[in-house]
Formats: structure tokens, sequence, C-alpha cells
């Protein structure tokens, strides 16, 4: 079953996996099945358990058709040429009995022959991920005009800024894709699939919504509490809250990461709120300025200056060449502070990309 | 009663139903496939339209093609304009053959657009021997002008390096000339309706092509505008150049020629 992205480049991959029986047991308690890919990111634990956290499939979603929701994740996949997530969604789709045939078809409808207000949804995926928040407004305007309600756009955001997070998570380590896209094809696989689709349904569930619970102190917290009762605050709240804790980077390294995405894809009331939490760790408004102005400052530690210029470089992208770059980072980090970074440039993306649209009164 | 005969025109009639599903199976298999190649083909064709046009525009573009009634829309915005040209073509290409004067000019090309492609330019077009290179014309980007004149240091390594090989190769050394300028202009794909290009136009792009031309009379080889110098990174060394004159525009132009950049030294080491 070939992918419409086999062709994109795709470096070798940049890091060992390792064995955490731990975090494997949690990624598979929450997707039903075993998610090998969780190896990788095993030095990075608050990453690890993100990118099952985060995942719009399983128990974040309370309003929105998850139909809807598994097109925007195709499309926003394809749109950032991530072979990883775009296999991972397509193999997702034929655990759950889809046939050959059927998926190709679900492809080529992308761009046509389907209800008006999942076109919506799905040009609002693309649109976020090709211009960014700049078209926000417009793009709000097109949903609510689509019919959808508040509840509704604000899990579209959410999961379009989940899949750009989750694309740039497993693009930059370029995680192995040949596995997922020849799955379907392994005739182990073929016979496990009744077993596969009866996990796979078990554990595919739907949100609930629960009374609010408190929101972290943090840059982003305006945000996440817009989504207050919903998992996804929880969700979101635990991830920027364990990532700002983790130590393989310093914090005011992450925020820096942080500002400069937010105004490479120019969200102002993001740069501000992340420029108050720079404050607090001591870095002072002129150089932030500088940085934000010209990527470097004489203020900046070593690992700074490398991360703030990397990090813009997630914001657009050409797969491979990214994997290039990222590579070069290898030489002067860790491999924990490597998938750290990696882990908060995605992040940074993801969240940088739903505020706007969520935030932004009508 | 079913007799042998019913018995075995039922059993042909059997064989004959499923050699015909089986020839129905394979046929809808290798359709199946067809179209997954021609799929793969397309999305194929698209990445490399990818590299003559942004790939958002490609997309608009398909998207053009089957509802006609939707038309792109240009846009205002500012952006950098770079304009690059080989110094001295015309007495070359008159020296050299056909087929070496191809080499050298398409290696000159290909590290030109290396160098746009690792500082986020885009290739607008090649004209003639010249070059037009955008920055943030395409996607926002706040750091444009410090990438534009990066790309344009990586251009005057590359071609240090070409002319070494050149020289050992015992053709003629190359030299380039390029204008920045940063302003507002109209970006949008531009054309006829047979045929059309991504372009960034108006009064800052023909600035860019008046200040390359500048760079025989300063001797320098990267110039660029006051606009642009006034958005610079600090650790560029630049140097005033005198006022000059240029074709389309009423005042003279002041420009500065770009000698390096110097690293930012950290101030905790």
């Amino acid at each position: 079953m070939p992918s419409a992205l086999e062709h994109v480049a795709w470096e070798a991959c940049l890091v060992e996996p390792h064995s955490d029986k731990g975090l494997e047991a949690y990624a598979r308690r929450k997707v039903g099945i075993p998610v090998p890919s969780i190896k990788f990111f095993v030095p990075v634990p608050w990453l690890a358990r993100a990118l099952v956290d985060l995942h719009p499939e399983y128990g974040l979603l309370v309003h929105l058709d998850q139909n809807v929701a598994d097109l925007i994740t195709l499309v926003v996949s394809q749109e950032n040429s991530c072979r990883f997530c775009y296999a991972a969604q397509r193999a997702m789709l034929w655990g759950l009995g889809m046939s050959e045939a059927r998926i190709q078809r679900v492809e080529q409808e992308l761009n046509e022959n389907l209800a008006p207000r999942t076109t919506a949804a799905i040009a609002f995926g693309r649109s976020q991920s090709r211009s960014g928040p700049a078209r926000a407004r417009d793009a709000r305007q097109a949903l609510r005009r689509a019919g959808f309600s508040d509840d509704e756009m604000k899990e579209i955001a959410f999961t379009t800024a989940a899949t750009d997070f989750l694309n740039r998570a497993y693009t930059i380590p370029a995680i192995p894709v040949r596995p997922l896209e020849r799955m379907p094809d392994q005739l182990r696989m073929r016979l496990l699939r009744p077993l596969i689709k009866r996990l796979l349904e078990k554990h595919r569930s739907r949100g609930q919504m629960s009374a609010p619970e408190r929101t972290p102190a943090s840059p982003y917290s305006r945000l996440i509490e817009t989504y207050a009762g919903s998992p996804i605050a929880a969700a979101l709240g635990r991830t920027v809250e364990e990532m700002l804790a983790s130590s393989h980077l310093k914090p005011r390294c992450k925020l820096l990461m942080f500002a400069i995405i937010a105004r490479g894809l120019g969200c102002e009331a993001d740069a501000l709120e992340i420029g108050e939490a720079l404050e607090r760790e001591g870095l002072d408004k002129p150089t932030l300025m500088r940085v934000l102005t010209h990527l470097d400052a004489p203020e900046l530690d070593d690992i700074e200056r490398l991360l703030v210029r990397f990090a813009r470089e997630t914001i657009w992208y050409d797969s491979a060449m990214l994997q290039r770059r990222a590579r070069a980072l290898l030489d002067r980090l860790s491999v924990p502070q490597f998938l750290e970074a990696a882990g908060v440039a995605s992040l940074a993306n993801g969240l940088c990309r739903m505020a706007p649209m969520v935030m932004e009164q009508p | 009663m079913i007799g042998p005969v019913e018995t075995a025109a039922a059993f042909i009639l059997f064989a004959i139903l499923a050699v015909a599903l089986y020839h129905q199976w394979r046929q809808a298999k290798r359709l199946r496939a067809q179209l997954a190649t021609a799929d793969a083909a397309l999305e194929r064709l698209q990445q490399t339209c990818s590299r003559l046009a942004p790939a958002g525009i490609v997309q608009q573009l398909i998207v053009d093609e089957i509802q006609s009634d939707i038309r792109l829309a240009a846009e205002r915005k500012v952006a950098t304009a770079m304009f690059v040209d080989l110094v001295g073509f015309s007495a070359m290409s008159e020296r050299l053959d056909p087929e070496v004067l191809l080499r050298v000019i398409n290696g000159y090309y290909q590290r030109i657009s290396d160098a746009l492609d690792e500082h986020r330019g885009h290739v607008g077009s090649f004209v003639g021997d010249g070059i037009v290179a955008y920055f943030g014309a395409i996607q926002p980007n706040p750091w444009e002008c410090d990438d534009a004149v990066r790309a344009a240091l990586a251009m005057r390594t590359a071609i240090r390096e070409y002319n070494v090989e050149l020289e050992r190769d015992e053709l003629p050394r190359i030299a380039i000339g390029i204008g920045i300028d940063r302003g507002p202009g109209l970006a949008g794909l531009v054309g006829s309706s047979e045929r059309r290009e991504y372009a960034f136009i108006g009064r800052t792009v023909n600035l860019a092509a008046r200040i390359q031309t500048l760079t025989r009379i300063h001797h320098v080889d990267i110039l660029v505008s006051e606009a642009l110098r006034a958005a610079l990174a600090p650790e560029f060394i630049l140097a005033r150049m005198p006022p000059e004159p240029v074709k389309g525009f009423a005042d003279p132009v002041v420009t500065y020629a770009v000698q390096g950049v110097q690293p930012v030294l950290s101030r905790q080491a």
C-alpha cells in the first residue's frame, strides 16, 4: 500500500531506541497496542508521554466528529510532509478495518466530494499549516459560516496544533518510517488485523467534560484556561508543566525557543506572555528584543545561541533539510538535550499556532 | 433429481463464473495499482513544481484548475528583494564554447541557488545571467534582512571556491554583483493565462536591480540599500558608499558595501 509521501526525502534516524518498560506500558495502555516509536524518546519522558497524551485519537475530543479529526490529521501531516505521521494515520485507518482502496479514495476525496463542514475543517488545517496564524481570523470565520460551534472550533484548532506538534516531534529526529509504511503488507500484521481492530476501537475513545482542574501558572496558562473542563486542558497543562520542569535544558533556553517561534509566526500575544516569563528568568527587555530581532545577543550562552537559531528552522521547513540541520545539533548537544530541544520546538509550534485561533475575540 | 448432466453444467457454470470473477478481481487490482502509481506520480510532480513556485501556490494552482471560478489573490507585503548578476558574462560568452559556457553558468546557478536555499531565500526567476530572489515574500520571515545578507556572504564564499575549481580546469574566473533592498511590493502569480510565475514586483525589486549595477561603480560585490541597512544586525560590517544617481529614481541612492560579519561574542565567555 504505497503512501503518497513515500517519495519525500527522509534522513536516517538521528537517535537510538531505548527500552523503558514504564513508558512503553503507558503508551500501550493509552493506544491499545504497542507503540515502538516511543522507544526513541525514552531519554525525555515528558516528550514520550506527550506524544500519546496530545494525540487527538485518545480521549481528548468531546465535541468534534472523530472522522473530521482524522481527516485534519491526515491533511496537516501531508502539508508538513511528515512521512511518519502520515503513514501512522494510514496504518491506523487500515487497522480499523478500512480497505486499501477505501484509504486511497479518502486521500483522493480530500479535495472534493466532502460535506461543506468537513471541507471547511480541512481548509482550516491546510491554511494553519501553510500560513500559520496570520490568517486565523479568516479561517475562524469560514468555520463559523460552515456551522461549527465554538467548542467544535476550539477542538479543530487543537487537532491541527496537536498534529503540527506530532509532525515536528517525529520529523526532527527522523524516526524510522518504513516499518509503519510497510505494516499493512506484512503477513503477520494481516493475520493480527482483527485483533488490532478490536484493540484500537476499544482505546479510541471520546473525551468527557469534567470540573475544571487547576491550571499551572506558566506561559500559555490563558490558552489552557480556554479549554477549562475539557480533557484537552488537563493534557496541555500537564505537558507544559512537565516540559518546563525537565532539566536537560534551562527554562530560559526553552522560553527563548518559544519566543522565537511566537515571533516567527507573528503571535504578538504569545510573545508578550513569554517575554514576562523570560524577565522572571533574568533576561532583560533589551536583550530579548535583540534576540527576537536578530536571533542573537552577547548575553546568550552557547546552547541558547544554537537553539534560538534552530527554533526558527522548525517554523517552515523542508523535512530532509530540517533533519540535516538537526543532525548538526548532535555535535554540540547530548541526546537528551537534543530530544528535549526537538520537543520544545515542536510544542511551541503547536501552541503558537493554536493561540490566536482560540484566544482572539470574534 | 439432479442428474450428472445438470451437475456438470452447474460445475462448468460455476467455473466460468469463478474465472470471470478472478479476471475482474485481477483487473480491479491492476487498476488500483495504476491509480496508486498515478497518484504518487502526481504527488512527485507537485513536489517538483514546488521548486518552481511555493508549494502552497502549486496547490492553489491545482485547485484553480479544478474550480475555474476561483482566482488567486495577489498580496501587498513587505519583503526583501535580491538581484544577483554575473559580471562580464557577455565577454565570456563570446570567448567560450557553448558547452563549456553552459557548464560554467550552471555551476554558478547551482551555487547561488544553494546559498539561497540555505538562508531561506526563494529564486523568483533567472533573467539571462541574473537571478532575482526574494526573502519573506512567501511566508512571513521577521529575519529576512539578516538572512538576505548572510545568503549574499555565502554566495561570495561559494563563488570564491568555484573560481578555484574553474582555474584548475583552465577556465576563466567569474565574479558576481549583488544588490539588496527591502520594501513593499505585490506578491502573487504574474503573467498571461498560458504562462505565469510567482513574483514579487514593485519599486523594491527595481531598486535592488539598480543597486546591483552600482557594484561596478563602487568596485564591490555586495551592496545594500539604506532601508535594508537600518534593519540589519549590528554584527554586519558595512561601509557607506557615496550617493549615486540611478535610472528611474529621482534622488541619488546611498548604498552600503557589505564587508563581512563578526561573531557575537558571549559576555559569559
